[in-house]
């Protein structure tokens, strides 16, 4: 077997590679490594090594462990990657430790879970004896082709090209000199995006919110990692793995677990002029979403829900934006008819390598650039956007409905798709269209009023109300589900 | 009305009982072997790429199939049938399961390519039910019951093999 020497020059962690190196291997090699895969996986080859991975998502774990004593092929399958990342959730939600790899973390997990049931004796034994026992032994290798096990490895591992960080042409503004007046005429009204450099460097949060600050003050509170409940502590064990898409904490009730988190920021007057589903009291669907992520991880291409627009303020590290304007897709990007949903790569990295190159394709140029701590971004409604943190970011976001978007989020809302609204359970969606129409009554502002009745009365004139109104941009759509 | 092809022979004994002109609602599926087979569209429209194709073609004209034989394209059709029928008539699910497995006894390799043309032809519920079918062969057994279930290869030392059991080991205590 190789030595541990060997194997670090490996992407894939047993030795699998990619199918191209057959092209510029020695022919021995390719024989053997041929060879190795077609008898180590014996009948199960004729499945192909996604319909086997397919097959091995529906078996149990100690399934997975009994196949991955069979032969050396058929472990690397059996201890793939994204395998036990999906048992490690399955099975324990967000109640695990990061251990060296998802196998690793299972395995941890599942003892920890067995001396907490009191069957402690030969866990403890074991644990004592052998600690590492969890990981995969790189010294017992899987050399063989297989682009299914390799690809998420070489995603997880790849280098980011400086050249995809270079551009900066998002329109930008110095706060402080930077009027609301003047950010309503030249961005707000005519839905075009800008970053406010230092609009958050004052708040609290950019001042004193480190990662160790937050795990001393938070670390036992429960947050929303990749939609399961996880301590603060348990989530930065995430540093050690190695993921394609890295889980992401994505917290919408982080105000009002931790009402402190809340009053460490101020949000801009640019912004908190008119949040008119505020209107709706506790009745408003989700708002303001507490985020944090590894490097390399982030959003992929989506529009925000209920046609709202966003900001985006960094307060720790460095996040790259990508954005096209609402009636463009951003290559690779392929939403449904409906809006309802999108097909696009989930790794950012992989959109980079093999899209990034279109982006200047068409007549319409995206916009980028890279937020620093303190700065804030505009996402104006329905435009496509992706976030790729750079290194470990924590940053705060909130969605609005102003004066300016009003009339695409009326329409919007009067669609009922419940795939297009979100922010509330499912059962609810259907009905916010009519409890924000009912709370905007209430507005002071006869603007707002007027709006609302010159929707109302151009839908009372059409013979059939249009799916989602003249206001609203073609092709809108989102996907708001974070792995 | 719809025809049903049986492989019984090597023989085809089908024959086109259908005019030309199809009828609205019945397709025609041509398997990679040149078989062609009738069958009701909402039948058909289980696989998301037929309706697919359906859909985006104007004529009347089959559908080839260029990944499925003539034999597995029978059992996906079987398969497709029943699923319509019990749903029609609200079939229990005892009675669905029963048919399930009763429709998943069939040989190694048959099953695989059960498994490659629901894939082909994307049919989530086929799918599942055989992928499930598979790792129920695989449950429960030690590993060398695997290797000789799908004539898998130890490639190991007995160096490596204890390496790899007590790596394993956390799961079977």
């Amino acid at each position: 077997s190789s030595t541990r020497g060997h194997m670090s020059s490996e992407i894939h962690p047993l030795g699998v590679r990619p199918s191209g190196n057959a092209l510029t291997s020695l022919r021995e090699d390719v024989e053997r490594r041929v060879r190795t895969k077609e008898q180590g996986l014996g009948a199960l080859a004729a499945l192909g090594d996604t319909l086997l991975l397919r097959v091995l998502e529906s078996c149990a774990p100690r399934t997975l462990a009994a196949l991955a004593q069979t032969s050396k092929a058929m472990r690397a399958f059996a201890t793939h990657a994204d395998v036990w990342k999906a048992a490690v959730l399955e099975t324990f939600g967000g109640r695990f430790r990061y251990d060296a790899s998802w196998f690793g973390t299972f395995a941890t997990a599942a003892e920890r879970e067995r001396r907490r049931d009191g069957d402690d004796v030969h866990a403890s034994k074991r644990a004592k004896a052998e600690p590492a026992m969890a990981r995969p032994r790189t010294s017992v290798s899987a050399e063989i082709y297989s682009d299914a096990l390799h690809q998420r490895y070489m995603c997880a591992s790849m280098e980011l090209e400086a050249e995809w960080l270079e551009v900066s042409t998002v329109p930008e503004e110095t706060s402080g000199e930077l009027s609301v007046r003047d950010f309503v005429a030249k961005y707000e009204a005519p839905n075009v995006p800008v970053v406010i450099r230092g609009a958050a460097k004052d708040w609290r949060a950019t001042q004193t919110w480190t990662r160790e600050s937050l795990v001393e003050k938070f670390g036992d509170v429960d947050f929303v990692v990749g939609g399961y409940d996880m301590k603060l502590d348990d989530f930065f064990t995430l540093d050690a793995c190695e993921d394609d898409v890295p889980l992401y904490l994505f917290d919408p009730n982080f105000g009002e677990k931790v009402p402190e988190l809340v009053s460490d920021y101020d949000v801009p007057e640019y912004f908190a002029k008119d949040d008119l589903f505020s209107l709706m009291g506790a009745d408003r669907p989700h708002y303001r979403w507490l985020i944090v992520g590894a490097a390399r991880s982030g959003s992929s291409f989506h529009k925000d829900p209920n046609a709202t627009s966003a900001w985006n303020a960094v307060i720790t590290g460095r996040k790259k934006w990508v954005m096209f304007p609402p009636h463009v897709n951003p290559p690779g990007v392929h939403p449904s008819e409906d809006g309802a949903h999108v097909a696009a790569p989930l790794s950012l990295v992989e959109w980079f390598s093999n899209f990034y190159q279109y982006a200047y394709d068409g007549d319409v140029k995206p916009l980028e650039c890279i937020c620093e701590p303190g700065d804030i971004l505009f996402v104006p409604s329905g435009w496509w956007h992706m976030a790729l943190n750079l290194e470990e970011c924590v940053a705060i976001t909130q969605n609005f409905v102003s004066k300016a978007n009003l009339r695409k989020v009326i329409a919007v809302l009067d669609t009922k798709c419940e795939a297009l609204l979100s922010g509330l359970d499912k059962s609810r969606r259907g009905s916010l269209g009519e409890l924000f129409n009912e709370a905007l009554k209430s507005s002071p502002d006869d603007e707002v009023q007027s709006i609302l009745t010159e929707y109302q009365s151009k839908k009372a004139a059409k013979a059939k109300p249009s799916a989602l109104g003249d206001a609203f941009a073609a092709g809108a759509s989102f996907s708001f589900s974070f792995v | 009305r719809t025809h049903t092809h049986t492989h019984t022979r090597k023989h085809n004994t089908h024959k086109h009982t259908v005019a030309p002109h199809a009828m609205a609602n019945t397709i025609t599926l041509r398997s990679s072997d040149d078989e062609t087979f009738e069958v009701e569209e909402e039948v058909a429209f289980l696989s998301e790429t037929i309706r697919s194709i359906i859909e985006d073609t104007e004529n009347d004209a089959a559908v080839p199939l260029p990944n499925v034989s003539a034999k597995i394209l029978s059992k996906v059709i079987e398969f497709s049938k029943f699923q319509v029928k019990a749903k029609k008539e609200n079939e229990s699910e005892a009675k669905i399961k029963e048919f399930n497995n009763e429709f998943v006894k069939v040989d190694q390799a048959t099953l695989f390519e059960i498994i490659l043309a629901a894939n082909y032809l994307n049919m989530k519920g086929l799918l599942d039910l055989t992928c499930m079918t598979v790792a129920n062969m695989m449950k429960g057994k030690t590993p060398e019951e695997i290797r000789k279930t799908f004539n898998i290869k130890n490639d190991f030392t007995a160096e490596e093999e204890e390496e790899v059991r007590k790596e394993n080991q956390w799961a079977f205590d």
